[in-house]
């Protein structure tokens, strides 16, 4: 593999200037949604438009805020602002932190939540127009805005885990927004479980890690959940190495689920049974992507570990090729775009295993907005025809022109077309993978080169998709069964609905003809309205510059070297961060009596590579160092031992393949689809292999078979027959000492409480009249007797007197 | 040993076994006229001692008025005229009682006052008693004769007959025919009590 | 003159009175035995008076004992109405058969 010229970018000093008051108080744009959506759960009702004025508001606000602190952290690179309080003590000396970090990382995602948000937010009111929970609907919307932006804006990872909860809590709530239909019900159980199955990984790796941290004593030990402490103690080497690959595996396990890695990625097609607004911001741009944003904040304890490395990479290149193949079968688009995500996502988390983080990071940002614009778009069209299915599409081209090319310019930055964004952020990764492979690194070569393939797989299937959706003769006119788009579910059929959507959106009645009687409303699917077409527009403008910040070209079109998308989403901890694994590694920084201690020296990432010159042999390049191109170093095979690579350059060996890739895709997909016949769809003949496809490996039917059956049909069961059942040990036991406390109350009262008790009772009683019997015979009645006692008293008192005086 | 005391002493010695002969007679109007003795004896001391108008105001009161009413309660009481047994099963008791009294004091005087001698001559005149209570014991005096009026009223109201009428009935006819006083509760109009007499003995 | 003589006296009566009182059955009977008590104690009075108050201006001893007859008068009377009356509604001066209040 030839090596990878980089220019070096000038040195990253970081920001020490005064944040601005915007950038403090930047947990408003957190708290707003939260705000809006109890504002929207109390009142909306009775608003005029049903809360979607509160919801579109708020975010609009948030919009412009999360700009403002995105353009101050870009524009003042290598930015750093945290600002927590000390909630609560929890108890052997750890504090529990509420805070918030803010450095180009949270610009970046803010930009991203709220700007897809937004759109989202836009596109629902028309999208959802007449549903019955309308308002419901945007309070979940809004209630998930938050929720993502706590866990963005976490400064430690517990508040980050308490976010990552909340998220998957909304994501439950608005797959399963349909519920009465069991199979949506059904979906959203599958989504919630499998993340939450994946999320015991999470908590058992962020607590491994932070007891890693805490070992440090000081100030680690105070808040081992801090993640700048976590990444300053991964980065100065001080981390145990057990916390560190036990750790970061687990939480890679909790990714995994909710980023939808194999094998845990079996919720994200089910999760499509939800609506489409639900689909855009959850399953494309947001959620999904928190597992990937916590491994990348976590990236300097990463990085200290080749294996774990190794296995991030692994599962994402399994998952980037193998998800895209399923959507080679699909006929539900949003199976097709679900699929799409999966296999996305696994480039993002294979970058991120070779060493390529701004490459991830840089992916997440594009593919979240074309993703996003991708998937409202499938919802416009939905919206039209009423079905899910492509084979109900077709020519759509005539009828819904705007629909049309924002979808295309979708497709074509998700294909990684020259020029659009998706394009520059692919390119990232696959020079990121070959850098890796520079070092010796054979996963390098894995990434690269499945990556490819995978280009080729995701051009393929999205040309399918367009082809069968836009070209040829429109094939709904036949539909019938589908009167709600409210079911958008894989196969779902909704019961006989009573009143039916439109393309207006607006409520109507099923005449008394029933089914047949539908298709009278909806003769030719025409455009959407300009809600739902406005976002898609704004989306697909959008595709093209978010990815210049990254790409090589950036400098050509007026951007500085100093200021792009790698500085943007850097931090000093990255910066200096390098890999154990690799040649000079000389870790950055020391721990000392528990505070981390900068080194005194200002060149960055000091190693090797200092001014005196490189040495010949493995000589590492710093990023932020005044050095020679890495021309020189090229010849020795230099290596980078540094987690950034500097500004992004041209790389021709990259460009071709991807180019290449893109029209074998293209022409393909062309030459069988493009004349509009689906029945002649190859991949739907291919046997055995079009069945693995269809049944998703079969991994539903293993997870099915392996959990779901044992848990739910033996263990259940014996858990309830050995706790209820009276055959069992543990009623025996319950029901034992119910008959020796039976029996011992009984003893009790019989020799107790009868006799003894009572017998003393009854005696004192008895003993008084036995005295009084006798004792009562001295009041005779006899006078004369009286008398004679009295006197004989008196006799006896003399006595005693006298005896005494 | 004065002649007064010796004078005393036999006068005592009379008036002593009258006194041991009212409560041992058998028989009932003896043993009241046996009382009467008794109180003329103590009259006598009185003499003895140089009490003289206590003297004869014993004598009038008790030997003229008490001792006759005596008898007359005797009477109405339908005394049985004759021997009988007059003793209650009380009497070992009352023995026992008496004789232990009696030791018990004569010891204590004799320790306190054996062989003492002391002049008793001096006879305070009936003037001079009659200033004593006119003056200084006046208002016992009063109350003294209220005394003797709320008695005078009481004997009268408690042994009124119910319907107004003295003296006209007659004693109830059981004890005419010579039976027992029953057992039975009695609850007659003129007795208003309960009665759960005991067999009496007769 | 001893003062033991009028006390012996004194005490030979008061006892005997006690023992009537506690041996007679006769309800009048024991009326007298009350009476000989009452007797004996006017003989201590009168007797303690000369012997050793001779010049009291009060002549207290004597004095008291014409309270102690008068009242003895008052109370004969009223024990004899009871009498009566005891008589009248029982038939039966016995004091055994006067035993109501017993248990």
């Amino acid at each position: 593999m030839s090596s990878f010229l980089l220019l070096a970018a000038e040195g990253l000093e970081p920001f020490t200037g005064e944040p601005s008051a915007l950038v403090r108080s930047s947990w408003i744009i957190v708290v707003l949604p939260l705000l809006s959506a109890a504002v929207i759960a109390a009142f909306g009702r009775l608003m005029p438009m049903k809360g979607a004025e509160v919801g579109i508001g708020t975010l609009a606000v948030m919009w412009v805020m999360a700009l403002g602190v995105g353009w101050e952290t870009f524009t003042n690179p290598v930015y750093f602002y945290e600002n927590s309080l000390a909630w609560a003590p929890l108890g052997g000396g750890i504090t529990l932190e509420l805070g918030m970090l803010v450095d180009g990382l949270t610009g970046m995602m803010l930009v991203l939540v709220t700007t897809v948000s937004l759109m989202v937010h836009v596109y629902s009111r028309e999208y959802m127009h007449g549903e019955e929970r309308f308002t419901y609907f945007y309070a979940m919307l809004s209630l998930f805005t938050f929720s993502m932006l706590v866990l963005v804006l976490a400064n430690n990872t517990l508040q980050g885990v308490v976010g990552w909860e909340l998220v998957g809590l909304c994501s439950y709530l608005l797959i399963g927004f349909y519920w009465q239909e069991k199979s949506n019900a059904d979906a959203a159980n599958k989504a919630f479980l499998t993340t939450k199955f994946a999320d015991v990984g999470l908590i058992v790796g962020v607590i491994i890690l932070s007891s890693g941290v805490g070992s440090l004593g000081g100030e680690f030990a105070e808040t081992p959940f801090n993640l700048t402490l976590t990444n300053q103690a991964a980065v100065a080497g001080a981390l145990p190495e057990f916390a560190i690959v036990a750790g970061m595996l687990f939480i890679f396990l909790g990714c995994v689920a909710k980023s939808g890695q194999m094998p845990l990625h079996v919720w994200l097609p089910d999760a499509m049974a939800g609506p489409t607004p639900v689909s855009a911001l959850i399953h494309a741009a947001t959620m999904v992507t928190a597992g990937i944003f916590l491994i990348a904040r976590l990236y300097p304890v990463l990085a200290q570990s080749l294996t774990v490395m190794n296995i991030v990479a692994v599962v994402g290149v399994i998952t980037l090729f193998l998800g895209g193949l399923v959507a080679l079968v699909q006929d539900d688009i949003k199976k097709v775009l679900a699929y799409s995500t999966v296999s996305q996502l696994g480039y993002m988390m294979a970058a991120l295993g070779v060493g390529s983080y701004t490459a991830g990071v840089f992916h997440l940002f594009t593919h979240g907005f074309f993703k996003a614009l991708l998937f409202l778009g499938s919802g416009s069209l939905i919206h039209a025809v009423h079905s899910n299915n492509m084979s109900d599409m077709g020519g759509l081209r005539k009828y819904m022109p705007h629909t049309f090319w924002t979808f295309v310019v979708g497709s074509l930055a998700l294909a990684g077309f020259p020029l659009t964004a998706g394009f520059f952020s692919k390119d990232e990764v696959l020079v990121g993978a070959g850098i890796w492979s520079d070092n010796g690194l054979v996963m390098g070569d894995v990434v690269f080169w499945v990556g490819l393939a995978g280009a080729l797989v995701t051009t393929f299937y999205m040309a399918r998709a367009i082809f069968l959706i836009f070209f040829g003769e429109h094939r709904g006119a036949h539909h019938d069964e589908h009167g709600h788009d409210g079911h958008d579910g894989d196969d779902a059929h909704a019961p006989e609905p009573t009143t039916v959507v439109d393309e207006q959106g607006v409520e109507r009645p099923v005449p008394a003809g029933g089914a047949g009687g539908g298709g009278d409303h909806h003769g030719d699917p025409h455009e959407s309205g300009r809600q739902i077409l406005v976002p898609l527009v704004a989306l697909a403008l959008l595709s093209f510059p978010v990815g210049f910040s990254g790409g090589f070209l950036w400098t050509n079109v007026g951007g500085s070297e100093a200021m792009n998308f790698e500085t943007w989403t850097a931090t000093e901890v990255i910066d200096h961060a390098q890999y154990p694994f690799l040649a000079d590694y000389e870790p950055w920084g020391e721990v000392v009596d528990g505070e981390f201690v900068k080194p005194a020296s200002d060149d960055h990432g000091g190693d090797g590579a200092t001014g005196e010159g490189e040495e010949a042999s493995a000589a590492p390049l710093a990023s932020g160092v005044n050095a020679a191109p890495l021309a020189a170093a090229a010849e020795d095979g230099g290596v980078s031992n540094h987690v950034l690579h500097g500004a992004p350059t041209f790389h021709l060996e990259v460009f071709v393949p991807a180019l290449l890739a893109f029209i074998i895709g293209v022409g393909g997909a062309f030459a069988i689809y493009g004349r509009g016949r689906p029945e002649r769809d190859p991949t739907l003949h291919m046997g055995g292999f079009t069945t693995l496809l269809e049944r998703k490996y079969y991994l539903d039917d293993i997870g099915y078979a392996a959990v779901v059956v044992p848990v739910r049909d033996h263990l259940a069961r014996w858990t309830s027959d050995s706790s209820n059942d009276g055959r069992y040990a543990i009623d025996k036991l319950v029901a034992g000492v119910g008959t020796l406390t039976k029996r011992l109350s009984l003893s009790t009262y019989r020799t107790l409480d009868q006799k003894v008790i009572d017998g003393g009772v009854n005696g004192a009683a008895l003993s008084a009249a036995w005295w009084s019997e006798r004792l009562k015979r001295i009041q005779s009645g006899d006078v004369q007797r009286y008398a004679g006692a009295l006197v004989a008293g008196t006799v006896v008192l003399v006595l005693v007197i006298a005896a005494n005086a | 040993m004065s002649g007064q005391e010796i004078v005393f002493i036999l006068i005592g010695l009379g008036t002593a076994a009258s006194a041991i002969l009212t409560v041992t007679s058998k028989n009932l109007v003896h043993a009241a006229l046996f009382l009467a003795t008794t109180l003329a004896g103590i009259g006598a001391e009185f003499l003895v001692l140089r009490a003289d108008f206590l003297a004869w105001v014993q004598i009038v009161v008790y030997v003229g008025a008490i001792a006759v009413l005596f008898l007359f309660g005797l009477m109405l009481t339908n005394a049985p005229i004759g021997r009988e047994a007059l003793d209650s099963q009380n009497k070992p008791l009352g023995l026992a009682v008496s004789v232990s009294m009696f030791a018990v004091l004569m010891t204590l005087m004799v320790d306190a006052y054996g062989g003492m001698r002391q002049p008793l001559d001096s006879q305070p005149r009936i003037a001079d008693i009659g200033d004593a209570i006119f003056s200084t014991w006046v208002f016992p005096f009063e109350l003294v004769s209220l005394l003797l009026l709320a008695a005078l009223v009481g004997a009268i109201m408690i042994s009124r007959r119910e319907d107004g009428e003295s003296g006209d009935r007659e004693a109830p006819s059981v004890i005419e025919m010579g039976e027992p006083p029953s057992t039975e509760v009695e609850t007659g109009a003129d007795t208003g009590t309960e009665l759960e007499a005991s067999g009496g003995q007769q | 003159m001893s003062p033991l003589a009028p006390l012996a006296l004194s005490t030979f009566l008061f006892c005997t009175g006690l023992y009537g009182v506690m041996a007679r059955r006769n309800s009048v009977l024991v009326l007298m035995s009350v009476e000989l008590m009452l007797n004996a104690v006017n003989i201590n009075l009168v007797a303690f008076q000369g012997l050793f108050y001779p010049g009291d201006i009060n002549v207290s001893g004597q004095v008291l004992a014409l309270f102690v007859i008068a009242v003895a008068a008052a109370e004969v009377g009223v024990g004899l109405a009871i009498v009566l009356n005891m008589f009248r509604n029982r038939a039966s001066v016995n004091v055994d058969d006067v035993d109501l209040m017993r248990w």
